[in-house]
């Protein structure tokens, strides 16, 4: 009976402590172009899943990165820049829970800062900001988690498959966690 | 040099004679109460002589065998290695293997069950924005808004009335 019940606990530490080794999240920041054309490029991979709403939203038919970073968060603490060359965005996280990253988002145009947010970003939940009109374009800025990116190693949306466990892992701890 | 006790059991069983038997019995103290130990001692030994008379095996062949069996089944238990202990080894391990394979079991149904749930519940939360401020530099009527696109789960944060820019700020 005491055997069975150290067992028990030790298997069900086993799937507690599992997550803090998936904790670990990649998070997509790109500075996008949206224009018509007509000839309109693919769009990117990491947009690929929210193109229609893309289109629907801000009626461009293509979408091209002008600047992007790809951070893997660890701690919650991190700070990265994605850049164009007049464009720079400047995430600082500072901290997460379950409902996702606290960012402090900067967005600069050359030196000067033109707009400031402070978001929680959700794993499973982008944020688009519309940003100023360029040319005959319009300048977007998108932070969305993706970690197919991360456990593929390859930037593109392939292996649903490998997120459907992941994800299912993640409700499984939930579970337990309450 | 024999000791009282063994002279006094010699003499119960009347095994002394001569001189040591009167030397003895001159010595006891009370030689009436010791003749009635004496009497009280024999008639205890006659007794027991005809109630406990050892009895007769009528199976001894069989007995004995069985007797052999268990000597036998002791010995293998008891050598190293033998399949007995063997057993006794390998049971725990066993044990483990059976409470892994169930917990894996388990696993497997839960996350199958879990797999089988819609993707909207993979998650609650939305992405929130707390607050935003535009440099006003960038254009005195700038505002902004927010809302959610439901299908995609897509949080917007929406300005208007920033200052265009030439097209050759969308380069890379």
């Amino acid at each position: 009976m005491v055997r069975a019940v150290v067992l028990w606990s030790a298997a069900l530490a086993l799937i507690l402590s599992a997550p803090a080794a998936n904790a670990a999240h990649l998070v997509w920041s790109g500075l996008i172009i949206a224009q018509n054309e007509a000839q309109p490029k693919p769009v990117p991979e990491e947009l690929a899943a929210y193109e229609e709403t893309l289109k629907e939203l801000f009626g461009y038919n293509q979408f091209e990165v002008i600047g992007q970073s790809r951070k893997t968060l660890a701690t919650g603490q991190e700070d990265w820049l994605a850049k164009s060359k007049y464009f720079a965005l400047k995430v600082d996280a500072r901290g997460e829970d379950d409902a996702g990253y606290d960012l402090n988002l900067q967005l600069f145009q050359d030196q000067e800062l033109l707009l400031e947010t402070n978001t929680r970003l959700s794993e499973s939940s982008p944020l688009v900001i519309k940003g100023p009109q360029v040319g005959g374009g319009q300048l977007l800025l998108v932070l969305l988690v993706d970690d197919e990116m991360k456990s593929s190693g390859k930037h593109h949306r392939g292996h649903k498959s490998s997120s459907r466990i992941e994800n299912a892992w993640r409700r499984i701890t939930r579970m337990f966690k309450g | 040099m024999k000791t009282f006790e063994e002279k006094w059991t010699a003499w119960v069983d009347d095994q002394l004679t001569g001189d040591e038997l009167a030397k003895f019995e001159a010595s006891l103290p009370d030689k009436a109460a010791a003749e009635a130990e004496k009497r009280a001692a024999k008639k205890l030994g006659a007794l027991l002589n005809r109630e406990l008379k050892m009895q007769t095996l009528h199976n001894a062949d069989f007995f004995s065998h069985q007797l052999r069996e268990q000597i036998d089944r002791e010995e293998r238990l008891g050598s190293p290695g033998s399949s007995g202990g063997g057993t006794s080894f390998w049971w725990p391990v066993r044990r483990l293997a059976w409470a892994g394979a169930a917990s894996l079991a388990i696993f497997m149904a839960i996350a199958v069950f879990v797999m089988r749930q819609q993707p909207t519940a993979e998650s609650q939360y939305l992405t929130q924005i707390k607050n935003a401020r535009l440099d006003q530099a960038n254009g005195a009527d700038a505002t902004i808004s927010i809302f959610e696109a439901k299908e995609d789960r897509v949080t917007v944060l929406w300005t208007e009335g920033l200052k265009s820019l030439p097209s050759e700020y969308a380069a890379k």
